[in-house]
């Protein structure tokens, strides 16, 4: 074999070598790697023509090393490279590449948060229709029939016999009709009311109604249910307490507040200088509902619950005005 | 309901300071919106308002319309004070503030000094000044018999702390003074002072005809007869309470009705005798066409279904309501009927809407009176007649019908337990309930007072009774579970799935009204009475409300408007008001029809559903539009929104029917795929979705992969032709595919588009 014995390997390696760690360039590197490791480089040839295994072995080892060498003087460079950058000083306050991205809407992204409250308490989340009949959301709701709420004045009436919900307790009773107890579950939706909009009222509004129905619920359980929902959301310094009140569909009714979480209860703007933030309405479901939906209250006890989000929205963010929500205005949304 | 504190301190004794009650009233009984501070300030102020006679009183040497009097105030050291009113002289008693004293509403206190020239070292008082009424045309001139010196607050009401009340919808009986008097009884234990109101001697038995033509809107009607009454001022006293609790003081007999009202919670009317046609009273639904004037000066016309108080010829009063100007009692009384009552509440509600008015009294009769409070309103009211009036009651008609008798209740008192979790002791719920009025026996029957009558008809409403006087002790604890699981649905996590995509591709979510003034659904559900033209319809599209939405933000100057609701729309249903609501989600961006098809491909991709679009005319005017599984996706045409706008709509519904309910692995490691890109001439009117649906199908499930790479028209290519190129990856899960596997497959797909379409295959 002429070419192995006309060459001096270690010569080659040793030339290759220091060609390889002298380049100063990444096209002085590649001439040198297509010289000395090309496919016309004598070690190329050298290799095509080999055939014994010793010879091959000594071969491939200067390809190897000399291949190592070439990459190793490749990162050399960039790390180089990448140092001259560095010193250079790029903005890297400039804006990166533009990524759209939105948001979802603040009313949205309370809703799941309670949603998820309850879902880790075991509750199930209930999506209930806005029509309703005057059976769902008043008669079996045992609500009178005088209660002011009633009046065309403060309810939206299709006809004498449906309404748009007035609240999301008609779930309540939609709930128990389709469920055996136990039963417990979230329902958040839009509700309706006549009321001219301005910054505290709004004729479409957002509820969550909670219901739970079992053997052997008490007013200590709505209590306790109450004050875990409202320190899973407002912190766990929060107490909450329960003051007498009336719904047409509980009994006893309460009204529950919470501490106020800007102050901590020692009295600011937001709860009005009082500690105590009204929160929602609740009680024990009266035995009466249960016999609507044919449940015996010997068996089966119940309480519910239910508050607003925007309430929740505009104290927790500052927000003055409810109609904000409605307006969908890109500076608003893209706040939250 | 205002409550002046020293008229509850008349019915009720209790030591509580009155911030700690009406913190605990808050806890068992009623709204206590705030305290409100009236007339003098209270403590060490009082001092200074004294009992004054006055020994001298002339023309002031330097001024005509002011007098200069010398006063007795109690302490041997008579003071000049220089004082503008003439109607008094030497001898007078009056109300005196000394220097120092603060006046009523904290910001002017009295000082000695120089009027004129004279030193003044006080104020001689007037009603006004007080707060005590409205008369401010001369000072106060009091009794004679009052001792110079002796403190004014000890003759009249100086200041008073007034609870500003909201009273619940099931507690009317709250809507009076002594029934507040008898809730404070039972939470505090303080005790009760008896009902006031003493009948006075009767002198007479003139006849008076009541005829009640419907029992069951007035089921009871009493008609008391006076004489020889004095129409004048109330005395200051009863001025003051009418003025703290909110009302104004009108003349004795008007007052003494309000204030008889206000204590037993039963509303009065009197009418002056004279006026009466037929010297008779008459309750009936009004005629058709009738009208009547009522004491706020407003002319009505009535329904058939209000109820009226009538004399022989005419409506004089519409009843629970107000009453009439043409029975008014005025300046000219001598002669009053006073009229207490039973109404039934549903009816003087309806007539309170009908005709948009709200009087104390409506609102009383609205939520029920206690049906046995009209006979103690008559016997109080008749008393302070007499005594503040000068009248003779010289005769009497009560004229009632069925009234329920109060149910009586069986109770178990574990029950308030088993409700409330907490351990309420057998001798607090038997004391509560006495003090509340309930009787209950040794068997525990538990009988309802009239007052409470229409609220407390079951064991339930009984355990409230107790367990809202220990709201404040009920322990926090967790419903005790068999078996537990909180997750969502799956079209719940679908739907915050869709959300989240949507969110990341870019665009915000909106909430746009459910009521929109127009929808493209000539049978969308229609409010009857809207609030407003703009929300009348229950939109059966989310498009309406979100060009609205996106108009708005073009209006504020935004850009790259790019929303998304995800909402209800209400479909009608034929011969229901009930419509079938569907989750639908909706979207609008700035752009042209590729825009949101882009959008709406991600939303499917994300949901592992292949959409397939198909030409079609979705809105009006729109210049281009398709429709996809569960809905549509469309450039808008003119709405009012510069520039190109386009929109999709899907129903989640039908959307997330086509999800798949599992995914199954497809191995797609282990042999490599073989790509190639394929470009075919065909004719312009062939929809490029067609051809790879197409291909697919020829090929098979070999087809991994094919992907739509461009549609070109130009030089190279024949006029009404055009080329479309796809990359297709070929696979197999199960071997290495070989080049021969390649050209059968490829073949397959130019034979199948060469059939269907005519395509050929570009070299």
């Amino acid at each position: 074999m002429d070419s192995l014995a006309a060459v001096d390997w270690t010569a080659y390696e040793q030339e290759a070598l220091k060609a390889i760690e002298g380049a100063l360039s990444e096209s002085e590197l590649d001439d040198a790697r297509v010289k000395y490791l090309g496919r016309k480089s004598e070690l190329a040839q050298a290799l095509r023509a080999v055939r014994d295994r010793e010879s091959g072995m000594l071969l491939n080892g200067i390809r190897a090393r000399l291949e190592a060498a070439v990459l190793a003087r490749e990162h050399d460079l960039l790390r180089v490279a990448y140092e001259a950058a560095a010193d250079s000083g790029v903005d890297v306050t400039i804006p990166g590449h533009p990524v759209r991205r939105g948001r979802l809407h603040l009313l949205t992204q309370i809703r799941r948060e309670i949603e998820d409250i309850f879902l880790g308490m075991g509750y199930e989340v209930w999506d209930g229709a806005e029509v309703a009949t005057t059976w769902e959301n008043f008669d079996a709701l045992t609500s009178d029939p005088g209660h002011p709420s009633r009046s065309q004045f403060d309810t939206f009436y299709l006809d004498d016999d449906t309404v748009l919900r007035t609240h999301t307790s008609p779930d309540q009773i939609r709930a128990m009709q389709q469920r055996t107890p136990p039963v417990y579950l979230v329902s958040p939706g839009r509700c309706y009311r006549r009321d001219t909009p301005d910054a505290t009222h709004s004729p479409i509004f957002l509820q969550v109604e909670c219901l739970a129905v079992d053997r052997g619920i008490t007013l200590a359980d709505l209590q306790g249910t109450v004050l875990q929902f409202f320190r899973a959301l407002f912190g766990q310094e929060r107490e909450v307490r329960m003051r007498t009140s009336f719904f047409p569909f509980t009994e006893p009714s309460v009204e529950f507040d919470v501490t106020c979480f800007i102050c901590g209860g020692r009295g600011c703007g937001t709860c009005k200088h009082s500690g105590w933030i009204e929160m929602g309405g609740a009680g024990w479901v009266d035995p009466d509902v249960f016999r609507n939906v044919d449940l015996d209250p010997a068996e089966w006890q119940g309480f519910a619950f239910g508050f607003g989000i925007e309430r929740i929205a505009m104290l927790r963010h500052g927000l003055p005005d409810l109609r904000a929500f409605w307006e969908n205005d890109l500076r608003v949304l893209g706040q939250f | 309901m205002k409550v002046p504190v020293s008229w509850l301190r008349e019915y009720v004794d209790f030591d509580l300071p009155v911030e700690e009650l009406a913190r605990q009233l808050v806890f068992t009984s009623c709204e206590v919106d705030r305290i409100v501070r009236r007339g003098v300030p209270g403590g060490d102020n009082l001092r200074h308002f004294v009992v004054g006679k006055v020994l001298e009183a002339a023309k002031h040497p330097n001024a005509d319309k002011l007098q200069l009097t010398k006063v007795d105030v109690g302490d041997g050291e008579p003071r000049s004070i220089v004082c503008g009113a003439w109607n008094f002289g030497a001898g007078a008693t009056v109300a005196v503030v000394t220097p120092g004293g603060v006046m009523p509403g904290g910001e002017f206190t009295i000082e000695k000094r120089k009027l004129r020239g004279e030193t003044s070292e006080g104020m001689i008082l007037s009603e006004r000044e007080l707060e005590l009424g409205e008369d401010h045309a001369g000072i106060m001139v009091l009794a004679d018999d009052l001792v110079a010196g002796t403190p004014l607050a000890d003759v009249l009401p100086l200041g008073d702390d007034v609870l500003e009340i909201e009273t619940l919808y099931n507690r009317p009986d709250l809507t009076s003074v002594y029934g507040i008097a008898r809730e404070v009884a039972a939470l505090t234990g303080g005790e009760l002072k008896p009902m006031p109101g003493v009948e006075p001697a009767r002198d007479g038995d003139e006849p008076f005809p009541v005829t009640i033509e419907d029992l069951e809107g007035c089921p009871r009607f009493i008609a008391r007869v006076f004489r020889d009454v004095t129409l004048g001022e109330s005395p200051a006293w009863l001025k003051a309470r009418l003025s703290g609790a909110g009302m104004r003081p009108i003349s004795n007999v008007v007052d003494i009705t309000n204030y008889v009202m206000l204590a037993l919670g039963s509303p009065l009317h009197a009418y002056d005798a004279e006026t009466l046609a037929g010297g008779q009273i008459i309750v009936r639904r009004a005629r058709a066409g009738e009208e009547l004037v009522t004491l706020d000066g407003t002319r009505r016309e009535l329904d058939t279904r209000d109820l009226v108080i009538a004399d022989a010829e005419r409506a004089i009063g519409l009843a629970g309501v107000m009453g009439g100007e043409n029975t008014e009692v005025s300046g000219s009384t001598t002669s009053v009927i006073l009229e207490t009552a039973n109404f039934e509440p549903l009816t003087v509600l309806k007539s309170g809407e009908r005709h948009r008015m709200r009087s104390e009294s409506q609102t009383r009769w609205e939520k029920g009176v206690d049906p046995e409070a009209a006979g103690y309103a008559a016997r109080y009211a008749s008393q302070l007649l007499a005594e503040l009036a000068g009248a003779r009651w010289t005769g009497e008609t009560e004229v009632r019908g069925e009234i329920p008798a109060p149910p009586t209740i069986a109770f178990r008192p574990a029950y308030t337990n088993e409700a409330i979790g907490l351990d309420v002791p057998e001798s607090e719920q038997r004391d509560r309930l006495d003090r509340l009025g309930f009787g209950v026996d040794e068997q525990w029957n538990v009988s309802v007072p009239s007052w409470r009558a229409r609220d407390v008809r079951r064991d339930i409403d009984v355990v409230e009774e107790v367990a809202r006087f220990r709201l404040e002790d009920v322990p926090a604890t967790l419903p005790n579970r068999q078996a537990m699981h909180g997750r969502l649905t799956h079209t719940q996590r679908l739907r915050r799935q869709v959300e989240d995509v949507l969110v990341g591709a870019g665009l915000h979510e909106a909430y746009t009204y459910s009521l929109q003034p127009d929808d493209p659904d000539p049978n969308a559900l229609e409010l009857p009475v809207p609030l407003s033209s703009q929300q009348r319809l229950l939109r059966t599209t989310l498009s309406v409300g979100l060009i609205g939405a996106a108009r708005h933000n073009v209006d504020m100057g935004n850009h790259d408007v790019e929303l998304f609701e995800v909402a209800h729309v209400y479909l009608p249903v034929e011969g229901s008001k009930v419509p079938n609501e569907r989750w639908r989600l909706g979207g609008i961006l700035q752009g042209n029809f590729f825009r949101a098809k882009g959008i709406v491909e991600a939303v499917f991709e994300a949901l592992h559903v292949e959409p397939t679009f198909e030409r079609a005319q979705v809105l009006e005017g729109s210049p281009v539009g398709a429709r996809v599984e569960s809905g549509w996706v469309a450039q808008h045409g003119p709405v009012g929104l510069d520039g190109e706008w386009s929109a999709f709509e899907l129903d989640l519904e039908e959307l997330f029917a086509l999800v798949p309910e599992r995914i199954l692995y497809r191995d797609v490691i282990t042999f490599p795929p073989l790509r190639q890109d394929l470009a075919f001439v065909v004719d312009e009117g062939v929809p490029a979705g067609q051809l790879l649906a197409a291909a697919r199908e020829a090929a098979g499930e070999e087809l991994r992969e094919a992907r739509f790479l461009s549609d070109y028209r130009g030089d190279q290519i024949a006029a009404g032709k055009k080329s479309v190129a796809f990359a297709v990856a070929f696979q197999s899960p199960e071997r290495t595919l070989s080049d021969e596997d390649a050209t059968r497959l490829r073949r397959a797909v130019v034979e199948a588009l060469a059939t269907r379409f005519g395509a050929e295959l570009r070299a």
